[in-house]
């Protein structure tokens, strides 16, 4: 992910460049001062920004492009936003539409166009996994139209995290893949967190938790900060026999769950996994939250085991 | 007859001079400032939660009346504060509902052949001058308001201001 440009930032990855406003030229393409922009995010939840590092808000300009024309067409700022809203959700429908007629290009073609509105996060979070869900529920997990669009959102979510630039941070993530393979409705959740972490900059490795043999050499390679167990159909005791392995390896480690129901919450606090929300975009925020705070904690506990007592007494403490 | 004789059609100028019109904000009702340019931006530069509205003077609404803007379907469209606050709902839960979830006609004895959604519709089409209608909200008796009816826009649409309570 790279960010260029002082007047307009841009945000790319290799293969989508989504271009992203400041509030000031938002508002400027809108003819509004910035404080009516933030009025309309109160009040009509959009246009919805994103957050740069510095929380500063970063509007996508296809969402500010098409409420510039829905705001020329409309009697209120209301239906404006309504209008716009339309428009974004049309890249789903044709979606499933493409889908559930085993329409490839149609279906690579409904996600470009919302590509060209939406970052990557909010095209996988607003457009394919919803469609995904639609499918399923309509046609059901035995379907033709559920087997093509799983095959097709599996080999989109895998292109795209070829895609993602290299790792820049130091957090490696190991996620054990409870899910039931391709077909399962959690599998696509969870090449989306894949994705979504490997363009947050973090080291991956996903693994079945049926492979347990030859795992040391896998977490030898990698050093994982946290675990993730991510996927509902594998049995307990098979997810509990690879995270053993997987601790007596590599030591006690912050373990988390996705997507994964706890039948028995007792345990699952027992032994310290955290559940992580549904949505990949805010289940990846978690998880790097959650490594950062624990690298935050170890580094000063290192620091207080190796560093030497002061000699000199300091100022402040001196008359205490 | 010979074609030299025959009077050529002309162009026939309009005898009524053009009807002045007012423009208000859809949300607040107020008149914009005279600085304000309205070609560059329709926002309304006071409350910035509406676009600016023309519409004929005589159903213009003042910033204390509330108003509502349908279009040909009879679909709203806009619903100013005011309206919110005597209706009982927000702009952006009314907004793509249909009209008659909110006011229906007042006068069920009234012989007049203009029902409110024939006014209405003719408003939207630009084709209607303000007129006075009664009309009361939809599942309460008991209260009825005079209402003006005209046509507004762009796009062009129907204004519903509503006016005293009877």
């Amino acid at each position: 992910m790279c960010v260029r440009g002082s007047r307009t930032a841009t945000k790319c990855s290799d293969s989508w460049t989504v271009r992203y406003l400041k509030t000031s030229e938002a508002a400027t393409l809108l003819n509004v001062s910035p404080n009516t922009l933030r009025a309309w995010e109160r009040r009509f939840g959009y246009p919805k920004p994103q957050r740069s590092p510095g929380k500063h808000r970063l509007y996508t300009h296809g969402e500010i492009v098409a409420l510039r024309e829905s705001l020329q067409e409309g009697l209120s700022i209301s239906s404006a936003v309504s209008r716009a809203r339309e428009g974004l959700s049309a890249d789903a429908d044709t979606l499933v539409g493409a889908l559930a007629s085993f329409d490839r290009e149609r279906a690579d073609g409904a996600l470009e166009a919302a590509l060209a509105l939406r970052s990557l996060e909010r095209s996988v979070e607003e457009v394919l996994l919803p469609s995904l869900e639609e499918l399923h529920e309509k046609h059901g997990p035995e379907s033709a139209p559920w087997a093509f669009a799983a095959r097709w959102s599996s080999d989109w979510l895998k292109r795209a995290q070829r895609l993602a630039p290299a790792p820049v941070r130091e957090v490696s993530l190991l996620i054990g893949d409870a899910s039931q393979g391709e077909l399962d409705p959690d599998a696509a959740a969870i090449r989306a967190l894949e994705l979504l972490c490997a363009r947050g900059g973090a080291r991956l490795l996903c693994l079945s938790v049926r492979g347990v043999a030859g795992l040391a050499d896998a977490l030898g390679r990698l050093q994982p900060d946290a675990v993730v167990l991510a996927g509902g159909y594998a049995r307990d005791d098979e997810v509990a026999r690879w995270a053993y392995a997987v601790r007596s390896t590599a030591g006690p480690l912050p373990v988390t769950l996705y997507r994964r129901e706890v039948l028995r919450p007792l345990r699952s606090r027992t032994t310290g996994a955290r559940l992580l929300p549904p949505s990949p975009t805010h289940a990846q925020l978690q998880l790097m939250e959650l490594v950062e705070s624990d690298k935050l904690v170890s580094a000063r506990e290192r620091s207080v085991v190796t560093s030497p007592t002061p000699l000199v007494p300091r100022q402040g403490s001196a008359g205490a | 007859m010979d074609a030299a004789q025959r009077s050529p059609f002309r162009v026939v100028q309009d005898s009524l001079p053009p009807e002045p019109v007012a423009i208000f904000c859809g949300h607040c009702g107020r008149s914009p400032e005279s600085e304000q340019d309205t070609t560059a931006s329709r926002v309304c530069a006071k409350c910035g939660l509406g676009l600016l509205l023309q519409t004929p003077v005589p159903t213009a609404p003042s910033a204390s009346d509330p108003f509502l803007v349908v279009d040909g379907s009879l679909t709203i469209c806009a619903l100013s504060r005011q309206a919110e606050k005597l209706l009982g709902t927000t702009e952006t839960d009314a907004v793509n509902r249909h009209i008659a979830e909110f006011l229906v006609p007042g006068d069920a004895e009234d012989s007049a052949t203009e029902t409110l959604a024939a006014l209405l519709t003719w408003a939207a089409r630009g084709e209607s001058p303000s007129k006075s209608v009664v009309v009361r909200p939809t599942n309460t008796f008991g209260v009825r308001y005079w209402a003006r009816v005209g046509p507004c826009g762009p796009p062009t649409a129907a204004l519903l201001v509503l006016a005293d309570a009877r």
